[in-house]
């Protein structure tokens, strides 16, 4: 969560109460139909945010930085390279803390659309929170103009709260590792500290 | 940001089912949670207000609650059959000034859905989460014995994040409090409901 005082904290009750939600549309709709509502939640949300336009990459990622840019307004990014951001923290993990404490373990629906979602679109998703997170920040990243180009997202590596790591295999990922300016220890020293390690480069 | 992101899906959902689907919707998420928290049993009153304070009821999931035990609710005989409870927040406000700095404004799908229950469920409702709300700690209140004996829930009154206040005259009535007493806790307090016996002779079914 980003540390801007005007931004407080959600109640997690309403992060349990979205989430039975989920599963409610699960039972009616199977995984890849909650899939689709995922997508479609997490590109509305980033439609109904303000655009951004910076005049240099500097000043774009310093914007990411300092909790000013759309793609930091739900959680804390600190850049690991110009290309390579790093989350601190799962802005879930409040909300996921509180189910199990509150309510028991998760539903198995969660890890299903996941397991969905990494076959059919990219195999970065633990839960299904990793659904709404990924596409929110493609989408968000396609709202952003820096200089003439566009931002293109991609995700490198998620780890969940409990430990669980998804990140892709072989040559997509020294891909994606190359275009962040990290190597493969370096991604495994993050994901000991961080929830998630990302890419934005120039569309 | 799921609590922000709920909004879109509850657009996406209207778009679907109406704000009347999404209305049962909600309770149907109520029951489950309910139905998914377990069965809980006090020896009486006192056990069970001090769980309440610390926070170890079924009812501490919503955040912090106060018992108001000054506000004893009693039977056609006089004996104290339950007591009001109050939150200082309503579980949703931190959410709409989220989604105030995060988005914007608030999607109008939360008064859509807000307007749909007041109309025709109970007039109570200040934003879609008391949808939800509601019918949750309805169906708790049924999981939880004091006494032996299961409880019931009567919400009261609620307070917006705008300021509007919403007061149940149904029951208020049915718990026989005084509707001013409940006004002015709602200078303190967004949301007040009562917790009593099942089936207990209240004054107000008289």
């Amino acid at each position: 969560m980003p540390s801007d005082a005007r931004m407080q904290d959600s109640n997690p009750f309403v992060e349990i109460a979205t989430h039975l939600f989920l599963e409610d549309l699960a039972a009616k709709v199977g995984v890849a139909g909650l899939n689709n509502y995922l997508v479609s939640l997490a590109k509305n949300l980033a439609a109904a945010m303000p655009r951004e336009e910076y005049a240099s990459w500097s000043e774009f990622v310093g914007a990411v930085r300092d909790s000013q840019s759309i793609l930091s307004t739900f959680e804390e990014v600190r850049p690991v390279t110009e290309r390579c951001m790093s989350t601190l923290r799962s802005p879930f993990e409040r909300g996921w803390r509180e189910y199990a404490k509150r309510v028991g373990s998760f539903a198995p629906v969660h890890r299903e659309v996941a397991e969905y979602y990494n076959h059919k679109v990219r195999p970065t998703a633990v839960t299904s929170v990793h659904i709404v997170l990924h596409t929110f920040r493609e989408a968000a990243a396609a709202r952003i103009r820096v200089g003439d180009d566009g931002v293109r997202y991609e995700p490198v590596a998620a780890a969940w709260v409990d430990g669980t790591v998804q990140l892709p295999e072989g040559p997509k990922l020294e891909s994606l590792l190359k275009r962040a300016g990290i190597t493969r220890t370096k991604l495994g020293m993050l994901l000991r500290n961080h929830s998630d390690v990302w890419l934005l480069e120039p569309a | 940001m799921i609590d922000v992101a709920l909004a879109s899906l509850i657009e996406d959902m209207i778009e679907k089912a109406g704000a009347e689907g999404v209305v049962e919707f909600w309770q149907r998420v109520g029951d489950n949670l309910a139905g998914r928290m377990g069965k809980e049993a006090y020896l009486g009153w006192t056990s069970f207000n001090v769980a309440v304070r610390e926070a170890r009821t079924a009812f501490s999931i919503e955040g912090e609650v106060t018992p108001l035990t000054d506000m004893a609710i009693t039977d056609v005989d006089g004996d104290v059959v339950g007591y009001l409870y109050a939150m200082r927040q309503c579980c949703y406000v931190p959410t709409i000034f989220r989604t105030r700095f995060a988005v914007g404004r608030m999607s109008p799908a939360d008064k859509a859905v807000t307007e749909e229950y007041n109309e025709n469920v109970h007039n109570i409702a200040v934003c879609n989460f008391c949808v939800f709300h509601e019918r949750f700690r309805e169906e708790i209140a049924k999981n939880v014995t004091v006494s032996g004996n299961p409880l019931a829930c009567f919400l009261l009154a609620t307070r917006g994040w705008s300021g509007e206040t919403k007061i149940s005259s149904k029951n208020v009535v049915q718990v026989n409090i005084n509707e001013d007493h409940v006004r002015a806790l709602l200078r303190n307090y967004e949301c007040v409901y009562a917790l009593v016996l099942r089936g207990a002779r209240l004054k107000g079914d008289r």
